[in-house]
């Protein structure tokens, strides 16, 4: 088994994961791909950020449907 | 088609608190996003004729490390603690190519299963997973341009 991903695959996989559940292969090498690579912590951080911003953005237009911005 | 339906294709979130209206809702984005695939002759051609441009090329180096590291947000609820960044992610979400802003919606706005948004529009997992792939990759390139990126330079 292949156990070393570039940042580019686990980039792949990461986005992946959003949508699906990953094989455990998968989900095996990319723990270790990310417990070592800090450029894609910070992009796990970025897509948690994503995640959690979409829904407080669609909390926040349930909750405030009268606001009525032009264009 | 009427101002309303218009309107809610727009602004979709705008509509979302009313329950009774995800049905309706689900059934417009599926014809719309059924009608732009069926222009096309194959599935495949929707993939790259909207959005020909190889987002991962632009973001790896040849060897597969990043170009540029990806930086650090700070903390989301600070940034959705103000109507402002709402704002930029909506305008981020609107310079999506079509398919793919359609495809983002049902998945987090909708809060459809990939296998439910495959069924409704009839396409397969992997092309499905190729346009939720760019559409996130383009809202954080578009988040770090206009929110983050914009934030430093002020």
């Amino acid at each position: 088994m292949k156990n070393t991903l570039t940042c580019r695959e686990a980039t792949r996989l990461l986005l992946e994961d959003e949508d699906r559940e990953l094989p455990a292969a998968d989900r095996i090498a990319l723990q270790v791909h990310v417990k070592i690579c800090f450029a894609c912590q910070r992009f796990v951080s970025q897509l948690n950020f994503m995640r959690r911003a979409t829904k407080a953005w669609r909390k926040h237009s349930e909750t405030d449907v009268d606001d009525d911005r032009p264009g | 088609m009427s101002e309303s339906l218009l309107a809610a294709l727009e602004r979709p979130q705008a509509f979302l608190g009313q329950s009774q209206l995800k049905t309706w809702l689900i059934g417009i984005l599926k014809h719309k996003v059924v009608d732009q695939l069926r222009r096309h002759t194959r599935e495949a051609t929707i993939l790259v004729g909207e959005d020909g441009e190889d987002l991962d090329d632009a973001l790896f180096q040849a060897d597969g490390h990043w170009r540029d590291a990806p930086r650090d947000w700070g903390d989301p609820d600070a940034a959705c603690a103000r109507q402002q960044f709402f704002e930029v992610l909506q305008t981020c979400c609107d310079q999506l190519p079509p398919v793919q802003a359609r495809v983002f919606m049902m998945r987090e706005w909708l809060e459809l299963e990939s296998n439910e948004i495959c069924q409704e529009l009839a396409i397969t997992s992997s092309n499905l997973w190729v346009l939720l792939h760019r559409a996130r990759l383009r809202l954080r390139d578009c988040l770090q341009v206009r929110w983050f990126s914009a934030a430093e330079a002020a």
